[in-house]
């Protein structure tokens, strides 16, 4: 099962993907949300990356998404939509679901399939060793890389995150 | 808005352009857009009316929707080049993707259904900088992939952007839409010569910018936003209507002002280039941009519009408004000409 842990992760992030974006009640989206964001942390978790996985867990689902929740709590309405209320949201949640279905059929039924790259099967997607060239661990060291030889990424990167931080103030005070 | 919160959204937008213009990996450059954008919005959204909200979230949603298609086209062109650089893109199916994200950051036809509309929302001011600055950094990335985008594509959106920004033009009365759509035929001048001699695509950015601006800031001079209240010109500030004239005959593309430099020198590479029925069409839809920039020569300079009595006697005060580099503007909008070899040599 080991071997095929990445592609059922992959399977339940493409399926809450399609759950969020048919667009429920943001309670319920926000719900998914959290189930996809951990499912993506367990994805990179299974190729080696545990400390970018751990920091996506702690700071966007433990951090960001919990505030989320907080605020979406406060702005709720008395009957919130969820998949099975509204057709519109469960049409769009079974389109969703049946165009990866379809997707996914037409790239096991030749075992080869060739979008905009060559996709060899699951042999591409099966995970045997993490990655690591053996002394030390890659990711690690890219994470120290972007303090050292990216200094100028996480510049851009800092000051994005402010500018998002002012506009959306700007924008939303209104008077 | 509050001075320093005003200036640090102005300078990032200056600092994503910037980022644009000076990276050399995809990364950095979809970050520079994305900055620009970001920080772009409370600019369009200085007056709080839902028109302008309306127009920010119209603006938003195209320019993320181009940086969407924008990464996808990254990421595919790493898949199949290996490398991060900006260089001539291997794979056709980047080189597609790219140019419809940037052409629709541009607003070429057929994705300028956005333009009229948020520029009709937005303040002048704002307008300005909207058609303007922001047509910088798209402009430095499809000069930079030139060599590999696909020429018939291009074209297709460079001729059907002409046709859209003349008659999309000939039926309005509100300046803020009629500079868009001369926005859109300018963006589709550009496009076409990209393929063949992008140098002269720079230069025609160059010149637009020049004209555009020169034409808004007599627009905010007068606070004029109709046909109507431009028609006031003669009586308000007597000076401002022949420099109108000037400059809405230069963005027509009349020799012997500078607006005709970019025409001239794009008509001639065309043909260089064997390509005579396209500059033919080219040159004919010109046509009805300049119906509508010689209409509004015509209730601006050249007629007393039908107005009340009162506007037309009024009291002649002294402006205030600071006019800032309005003369050199003009100056540079209309008496470019004689140095256009001096331009064509600029590479």
């Amino acid at each position: 099962m080991m071997t095929y842990i990445v592609s059922i992760l992959s399977i339940v992030f493409v399926v809450s993907f399609a759950g969020f974006s048919s667009k429920p009640s943001p309670i319920y989206g926000g719900l998914v949300l959290i189930v996809s964001g951990g499912v993506g942390c367990g994805i990179v978790l299974s190729f080696g990356g545990s400390f970018l996985g751990l920091m996506v867990f702690l700071i966007y689902l433990g951090g960001m998404l919990v505030v989320f929740g907080y605020t979406t709590a406060m702005a709720t309405e008395q009957y919130p939509e969820v998949w099975l209320s509204n057709k519109a949201v469960l049409g769009a949640f079974i389109v969703g679901l049946l165009s990866e279905l379809l997707s996914v059929c037409y790239i096991l039924k030749d075992d080869e399939a060739e979008v905009v790259f060559k996709f060899n099967g699951m042999g591409d997607w099966v995970i045997y060793d993490t990655g690591d060239s053996g002394i030390f661990s890659e990711e690690a060291m890219g994470i120290a890389a972007l303090y050292s030889y990216g200094t100028w990424l996480v510049i851009v990167t800092g000051w994005s995150l402010l500018i998002g931080v002012l506009v959306i103030m700007e924008v939303t005070r209104g008077n | 808005m509050k001075p320093a919160i005003l200036i640090t959204i102005t300078s990032t937008v200056v600092l994503g352009t910037m980022i644009v213009l000076f990276s050399s990996h995809w990364f950095m450059i979809w970050v520079g857009f994305e900055m620009n954008m970001l920080a772009i919005i409370p600019i369009l959204m200085k007056k709080y009316n839902p028109r302008a909200m309306e127009a920010s979230t119209k603006y938003f949603l195209t320019q993320a929707t181009a940086s969407m298609l924008l990464m996808l086209s990254i990421i595919i062109n790493l898949l199949c080049s290996g490398h991060w650089t900006v260089s001539t893109i291997p794979n056709p199916v980047a080189s597609t993707m790219i140019t419809i994200a940037l052409t629709m950051k541009l607003g070429l036809s057929p994705f300028h259904f956005w333009v009229p509309e948020v520029t009709q929302g937005i303040s002048l001011s704002s307008g300005m900088i909207l058609l303007t600055w922001q047509k910088i950094a798209p402009l430095s990335i499809l000069y930079q992939i030139s060599p590999s985008v696909n020429s018939n594509l291009l074209l297709m959106m460079a001729i059907t952007s002409m046709l859209v920004g003349g008659w999309g033009g000939l039926n309005q009365t509100q300046l803020r839409k009629i500079l868009a759509y001369s926005s859109i035929t300018h963006m589709g001048w550009m496009a076409a010569i990209m393929v063949y001699n992008p140098t002269l695509a720079i230069l025609n950015l160059t010149i637009y910018i020049m004209m555009t601006l020169g034409t808004f800031m007599l627009f905010m001079h007068s606070s004029s936003t109709t046909t109507l209240s431009l028609s006031y010109t003669w009586n308000k500030f007597p000076l401002m209507a022949p420099l109108i004239l000037m400059l809405m005959l230069s963005l027509g593309g009349l020799p012997p002002l500078s607006g005709f430099i970019p025409k001239w020198m794009i008509i001639q590479e065309l043909t260089k280039n064997d390509m005579i029925i396209m500059p033919t069409l080219m040159a004919i839809t010109a046509l009805l941009n300049l119906y509508f920039y010689t209409r509004l020569t015509y209730t601006t300079a050249l007629t007393m519009f039908p107005a009340t009595n009162n506007m037309k006697m009024k009291w002649q005060f002294e402006t205030t408004k600071k006019t800032t580099l309005l003369a050199p503007l003009i100056v540079t909008s209309t008496m470019l000409l004689p140095l256009t070899p001096m331009l064509a040599a600029l590479d």
